[in-house]
């Protein structure tokens, strides 16, 4: 009790419980008057310690009886709300295997169960879901979300020099800084990815139930909340898809995708179907992008038309030195590449003075012409 | 005085651990028991009170749908105050989608401490704590979060170290260092007074 003997800074008064109660309700349970008396330089820091405490206060709002017990019983109506749909989509699913009739009304309740899961990440409780909230919750330091409203595509550059053209109605959430041994971000709706090479650190694209695992390549997924499939289309290198551990007791297999194969997950059936040929696909032939369809193949090919099939690619503004650029020729490769990587190709190619800054979809090149 | 508030840990210790188990009624003291400091707390954070409603009730959910997976030992009002503020956090993400730095430092303490006006009884005193009142709403927002943690909410320093995701010796920095810079305004710009004041007690 009498530690108080020891204090000498107002800190030590301010954390002291019942000193707090002595100022501010005046109740001196400890006798402070008569030992703040006993000594002057005691009293001095006894008033300090009172003055602070005065100019500190946090009004207590005390919410009244009926008010806590409304929110009491609106709290266990959530948890209610949580479980009964909780338990709904599993136990229909389980009983749904066994019957077939059953099985589209099953599917039905895991659509929306995975689509408001896809939103609300973390309102489940399941020990899948648990899991896959730890996951989410060990990467939100720094998980940076970008949703695209615009009728335009947007690049988005990574912090490991990879890039995403995210598609309207889309987002994507990704750590500013990839650390650890893998690269992972979390999509919604639609994305091309150009992935920077890094065989040390797999990159994982987490998408509805599906996984995509990937170490350097580029490839498009497809993953709207409220579509029937999920598609995920290879484009260069070489992809691995496998289901979300969400889905781990149901089937576990791995997918591997090559250049121009791609794979639709059917979220009602719960399948994966391997697309070979995806020409010979309609839904796949019709909805590819531009950047799918243009060549990065240059041979000898002018610089203003080189940046022109980017800028369609990429749905980006590029302003550049046009004159002092006109007469440079450039024979370069640069498919399966990052567009950050692109466009240092491209500066280095054309000469020691060339920089690019990237700013958005705004791209400004800087140039004092072609060696 | 202080074996009550050992007392109110064993209290929050035994109810914690009974609520582990499934006890709905330990759940219920431990929600009316901390429901409102949480509004509070939550409001400083978001000047939007239904939603901040919205967050506590989920934590308490939470709290109750996981309950298996919670830990054994944990300082109950520290962990609850730390999972509004992370919750918070989030919902703020959520709905700032376009800012590019959200995280859980960018939501910030939007509170301003009053004064207890009842207790100052003479003009002196008066003047003296309004300027010291001025001097606290002035400081950093993360000064003065720190500040209400430790002082109103009876924190530790370790645990506001984790709630506000930084060390130790940060934590400690941020409740100095307010505390330092109050002083130094403070004792420089009215030592007159200071001197009359302690020989009037």
């Amino acid at each position: 009790m009498q530690k108080r003997n020891n204090y000498t800074e107002i800190e030590d008064f301010l954390a002291d419980e019942s000193f707090q109660k002595w100022i501010l309700l005046k109740i001196d349970e400890e006798g402070w008057e008569e030992w703040t008396l006993e000594n002057r330089q005691r009293a001095k820091l006894v008033e300090d310690a009172r003055l602070l405490l005065l100019g500190m206060k946090v009004s207590k709002n005390q919410l009244s009886k009926a008010e806590l017990s409304d929110a009491l019983s609106a709290t266990w109506k959530k948890i209610a709300e949580r479980e009964a749909n909780f338990q709904k989509s599993v136990l229909s699913f389980k009983r749904g295997i066994s019957r077939n009739w059953l099985f589209g009304a099953a599917a039905a309740l895991l659509i929306c169960f995975f689509s408001v899961w896809f939103y609300q990440k973390d309102s489940f409780s399941t020990d899948a879901i648990v899991s896959y909230k730890e996951l989410i919750e060990e990467n939100n330091e720094g998980l940076v979300e970008q949703t695209n409203n615009t009728e335009k595509s947007q690049i988005i550059t990574l912090s490991d020099g990879s890039s995403v053209l995210l598609q309207p109605n889309s987002k994507l959430s990704y750590p500013k800084i990839f650390t650890g041994n893998e690269r992972k971000v979390y999509l919604s709706g639609e994305g091309f990815f150009e992935i920077s090479k890094n065989p040390k650190k797999p990159f994982f694209v987490y998408a509805n139930e599906i996984v995509t695992r990937v170490v350097g390549t580029s490839f498009r997924i497809k993953a709207y909340p409220n579509q029937q499939d999920v598609e995920v289309l290879v484009r260069t290198g070489k992809v691995r898809v496998m289901p979300n551990d969400l889905l781990k007791e149901i089937k576990n297999e791995e997918v591997v995708l090559l250049p121009n194969q791609a794979l639709r997950f059917t979220r009602k059936e719960l399948t994966f179907n391997k697309i070979l040929n995806i020409t010979e696909d309609p839904i796949l032939t019709s909805s590819t992008r531009n950047i799918e369809q243009l060549s990065f193949e240059f041979t000898d090919i002018p610089v203003d038309q080189i940046l022109k099939t980017i800028e369609q690619a990429y749905q980006v503004e590029i302003d550049f030195p046009k004159e002092k650029l006109q007469e440079c020729r450039l024979t370069t490769s640069l498919s399966d590449q990052p567009l950050p990587e692109k466009l240092k190709i491209i500066c280095k190619s054309i000469g020691n003075e060339t920089n690019y800054e990237m700013n958005g979809n705004q791209i400004v090149i800087t140039s004092l012409g072609c060696n | 005085m202080s074996h009550i508030i050992k007392n109110k840990l064993i209290d929050d210790a035994a109810l914690w651990s009974n609520l582990k188990a499934g006890d709905e009624k330990s759940f219920s003291v431990l929600f009316e028991k901390y429901y409102s400091d949480l509004i509070s707390y939550g409001n400083s954070l978001s000047p939007y009170s239904e939603k901040v409603q919205d967050c506590v009730q989920d934590v308490f959910a939470d709290i109750w749908l996981y309950r298996n997976s919670l830990q054994e030992y944990v300082v109950v009002k520290a962990y609850l105050l730390s999972s509004v503020r992370k919750r918070i956090a989030r919902l703020f993400e959520r709905d700032h989608i376009f800012r590019k730095a959200a995280s859980t430092e960018s939501i910030e303490f939007l509170f301003d401490f009053s004064i207890e006006n009842d207790l100052v009884e003479d003009e002196l005193t008066a003047e003296r704590v309004l300027y010291l009142n001025k001097l606290l709403n002035e400081l950093p927002a993360r000064q003065k979060e720190a500040l209400y943690l430790r002082y109103h909410q009876g924190l530790n320093v370790e645990q506001i170290a984790e709630m506000l995701d930084v060390n130790y010796q940060s934590a400690n920095n941020l409740l100095y260092r307010g505390l330092l810079s109050l002083r130094k305004d403070w004792k420089g710009s009215i030592p007159l007074i200071l001197l009359l004041s302690t020989s009037v007690l």
